[in-house]
């Protein structure tokens, strides 16, 4: 069914050719090719299996400085053809841009293993149902009064190629397979929060006596219920909460895009102090466990490591060709492209935060009195320009006298993510592996805690 | 299409499949995006797909394709995935029985967004970027969006609905920054239609109006003073309550969720303080939610989710009516070929009630009156939050001064109760996109609601 990246790489070379000979004066295609099998989890029980399996090519066509792009989801020269052209007239009909000068140039790849998994690729219906199965069936036997609310398991390979006419070609492939389960309990108020825990990986050895006990044990403190007070109090951020609320603040100001467009608090800090000793943040392209993880990015770049945050200190910002160019500097390999709409954006790969030296455990035991937050609402609604955000902790768990006492419902959580980054007093010794963000938990202290009345 | 997505019923009838619905859809679509006068993006596609839903052994199995000439293999993968599910079932999922409808339903729209050239598109979002930078001249960065969508989409199912519908959208999104002293604010502003083309864009969403909106709030934070923590009584606005009738209540009455939610066992009670009645309607006339039938072929209809304070309906599909005894309410919806339909809202509002705009103010000495939104989020829980980008202060019952980068949040279930008055006047709706793993088209409102200290938690950093 699915069509294999030299296949790929055939058709965005032949995108590239005609468009010279229609008359660009630059042409790029990238092409990917998506088969997936997943199966939902609906009301404790498997309710349907899905497959999806889709093509894409995506051509961007230059005439001049003028810029128009096509997608089309039929792999076949004629529908290339068929979108160049769709391309090619964009442009024409498009205005000029003064700052755009060439599309990327050949370089060498990083190597990466692991990024392929035969296991994953050869995955049938039947076995993806079953992760899901055993993933459910433990956690309810774990956990007297646990529902399992949605989710599922999946199953996929993503083939990819890239051709521009400045000499990139490059294909590449890769595999990606999950299990995935939110659960809630009932309680006298009516029900908990939904727990969410998932593995996400390029193989199929899914750790599911972590993500059982993980979500089991947070069910089981979610059940109690506790009260929140309102004041200034230490904050333990497990990595899903921070990771949102990273993503609408910091990564937004990081971009080299938001930099240059003067949308960041930080685009003058480079060489400053902007967090604790303690914050180190790598934007890593090329990590092996990272889901985003590839040779190349969405415009043929090699992907790369780069230190963002280094013991507090502001390294660098992320960047695509365009921006690095107009800004003098080089491309981080941080170009992501949307097939469908054609717009190439600045997003991170893979957030690591560098792990500390204490276990998660000792941490809390010393924690006299604040809170726990391990998944947040609200953070996309965060202020990406000035890094202000306002959160509700749900769950929120109580800490008092280094004991984890029960859920606080409605507790918010304000403040300024560069204000935050300067408040992290601690972090844990031991990264999870989320997708997106590799990191442990952090400790802040003396945050702006809302309970409700 | 139909003829092919006939044959491939057949097929899936010929397999054993107790139900095969097949969607297919053609369209043209645009995206363009431009970052402070730059185009950033100008994508146009051709887009042919078919989602083939299957129910055999009494589970589902889904698989979209862009393969439209070659249906034969899709509806046999769509049957062994239904089987692969079915293996761990205790029970069978059946459905409602439903009347089957065959109709061709033609939408006129005075300017197809297929036929307006791109330099007419690309002079609008010109327009727009010189309007909001002329605004203010704090104001330094620029993007906007604008989608079009013009085409069909076919459903056909073994149960004999045979309908083709229209796709129209036109859609206009900027997102300002404005910056003074070191101080970065943002705001954004939504607007679209399913109903009308381009002339939407000429007559309401115009490069004025959609400038004017956004700017001001813009402006309007970069003077506000900054928000409090604590609980304070409020008054929120026509596009605020909106959010809050969808995010934190209508997704708790989508009978897909509800079983899991605080609404669960509530049916028939009374969940709110006494003249609250809140509504999902899809079938008003031209609004952003609106459409015939849904995508199982359900006429959609109006469904009172909270009638005199009492939770009375609940949004279903097929599977959900029969699973739950449910009426059958036509809210099956699916983005796209590439999704299956699941249960969305589609116009949600509260309805009026019978104070004046001026007496929900009386007697608050201090709080907030909140009146566009950024962004809003809720969990099954009823725990809800929503960033407020355009806000007052109440002080002595009377509208204050600005205020900047609030957030709210509350237990919905412990809000509805703190109601403490709802204004009589007319409201507009505010026309957006719901995300529950696929993206759809809604609109949502109410008057102007007063709500009780306590009912409501401001996430203010003063």
């Amino acid at each position: 069914m699915m069509t294999d990246e030299r296949t790929l790489l055939d058709l965005c070379r032949h995108v590239v050719a005609y468009g010279e000979r229609m008359g660009a004066t630059a042409v790029e295609a990238q092409a990917s090719s998506t088969s997936e099998v997943e199966s939902n989890i609906e009301l404790s029980q498997i309710s349907s299996v899905n497959r999806k399996d889709l093509d894409g090519i995506a051509v961007r066509a230059f005439v001049g400085q003028r810029m128009g792009s096509a997608f089309t989801n039929i792999p076949t020269k004629k529908a290339v053809e068929e979108a160049l052209s769709l391309a090619l007239n964009a442009a024409k009909a498009s205005t000029p841009d003064e700052d755009w000068t060439s599309l990327p140039k050949p370089a060498k790849y990083p190597s990466i293993g692991g990024l392929w998994h035969d296991s994953v690729a050869d995955c049938d219906s039947a076995r993806v149902v079953e992760f899901a199965e055993e993933y459910m069936s433990r956690a309810i036997g774990a956990e007297p009064g646990l529902m399992p609310a949605y989710g599922g398991s999946g199953a996929g390979t993503e083939h990819s190629a890239y051709a521009n006419s400045s000499g990139i070609e490059h294909a590449e492939r890769g595999t990606t397979a999950y299990v995935f389960l939110a659960a809630i309990a009932q309680i006298e108020s009516g029900v908990t929060p939904a727990i969410g825990s998932y593995d996400i990986r390029r193989d199929l050895e899914f750790d599911l006596d972590w993500v059982v006990e993980d979500i089991v044990s947070m069910i089981r403190l979610c059940k109690k219920t506790a009260e929140g007070v309102t004041g200034n109090h230490t904050v333990v951020f497990h990595p899903d909460a921070y990771q949102q609320i990273l993503f609408y603040t910091l990564i937004q100001s990081i971009r080299g895009d938001n930099v240059a467009r003067g949308k960041s608090m930080i685009a003058d800090k480079i060489g400053e102090a902007i967090a604790s000793e303690l914050v180190t943040i790598v934007d890593d392209g090329t990590i092996p466990q990272g889901v985003a993880t590839s040779m190349a990015d969405d415009e043929g770049v090699p992907r790369r490591r780069t230190p963002i945050i280094e013991e507090g200190v502001l390294r660098s910002f992320i960047w695509d060709s365009y921006w690095a160019s107009k800004m003098g500097v080089e491309s981080t390999g941080n170009a992501n492209r949307s097939m469908r709409q054609g717009q190439v954006e600045l997003s991170p790969s893979t957030v690591v935060v560098e792990p500390g030296r204490r276990d998660i455990a000792d941490l809390v035991s010393e924690v006299k009195h604040g809170y726990l937050v391990r998944d947040v609402q609200g953070a996309h609604s965060s202020n990406p320009e000035s890094g202000d955000f306002s959160i509700v902790g749900n769950p929120a768990i109580l800490i008092e006298d280094g004991e984890m006492k029960g859920a606080v419902h409605g507790l918010m959580v304000s403040g300024n993510i560069f204000d935050l980054l300067k408040k992290v007093v601690d972090v844990a010794k031991t990264p999870l592996v989320l997708q997106g963000l590799i990191g442990p938990e952090i400790v802040c202290e003396d945050m702006k805690v809302i309970a409700r009345e | 299409m139909f003829e092919r997505l006939e044959r491939a019923v057949e097929r899936g009838r010929d397999l054993g499949a107790s139900y095969i619905e097949l969607r297919g859809e053609d369209g043209f679509l645009e995206f363009l995006q431009m970052d402070d006068g730059r185009v950033n993006a100008l994508t146009q596609r051709i887009e042919r797909g078919v989602a083939i839903r299957v129910l055999a052994d009494g589970a589902w199995g889904f698989v979209s394709t862009g393969k439209v000439d070659d249906l034969d293999g899709a509806v046999k993968e769509a049957y062994s995935m239904a089987k692969a599910a079915a293996r761990t079932r205790k029970d069978r999922i059946s459905l409602a029985d439903v009347k089957a409808y065959q109709e061709v339903i033609e939408l006129k729209v005075e300017r197809d967004p297929r036929d307006v050239p791109i330099e007419e598109k690309i002079a609008y979002m010109e327009d727009m970027t010189k309007a909001i930078r002329d605004y203010d001249e704090r104001i330094t960065a620029v993007t906007v969006k604008v989608r079009t969508a013009s085409g069909s989409k076919y459903l056909v199912t073994s149960d004999g609905a045979r309908i083709r519908s229209p796709i129209m959208l036109v859609w206009s999104y900027p997102w300002v920054t404005g910056k003074e002293k070191g101080q970065l604010s943002a705001a954004r502003h939504e607007d679209a239609s399913t109903h009308r083309g381009w002339e939407h864009m000429e007559e309401v969403a115009t490069p004025e109006q959609m400038a004017e909106q956004v700017a001001k709030r813009v402006k309007l934070q970069l003077e506000g003073v900054p928000a409090k923590g604590g609980s304070f009584p409020c008054v929120a606005g026509p596009r605020v309550i909106g959010v809050l009738a969808h995010e934190a209540l209508g997704h708790l009455a989508e009978a897909d969720l509800t079983v899991n939610s605080s609404f669960n066992g509530k049916l028939g009670k009374v969940v709110a303080s006494e003249g609250v009645n809140m509504i999902d309607d899809g079938t008003q006339a031209g609004n952003l939610g609106t459409s015939r039938y849904d995508d199982e072929g359900v006429p959609s209809s109006r469904v009172e989710i909270i009638r005199d304070s009492v939770l009375t309906e609940l949004l279903s599909n097929r599977e959900y009516s029969a699973k739950s005894d449910l009426r059958l309410t036509g809210n099956a919806r699916a983005e796209s070929y590439l999704y299956p339909p699941i249960i969305r809202m589609r116009n949600t509002y509260f309805e009026t009630g019978d104070h004046s705009f001026d007496e929900l103010f009386e007697g608050i000495d201090f709080g907030y009156y909140l009146a566009d939104f950024r962004g809003g989020q809720a969990q099954m829980n009823a725990s809800f939050q929503v960033g407020i980008q355009e806000a007052y202060e109440i002080v002595d019952g009377e509208m204050g001064g600005p205020v900047r980068d609030l957030s709210i949040s509350g237990i919905a279930t412990d809000s509805l109760f703190k109601i403490e008055g709802i204004s009589k006047e007319d409201f507009p709706y505010e026309l957006g996109r719901c995300g529950k793993g696929q993206e759809a088209f809604v609109a949502s409102g109410g008057p102007d609601i007063r709500f009780g200290k306590g009912g409501i938690t401001f996430g203010g950093q003063a």
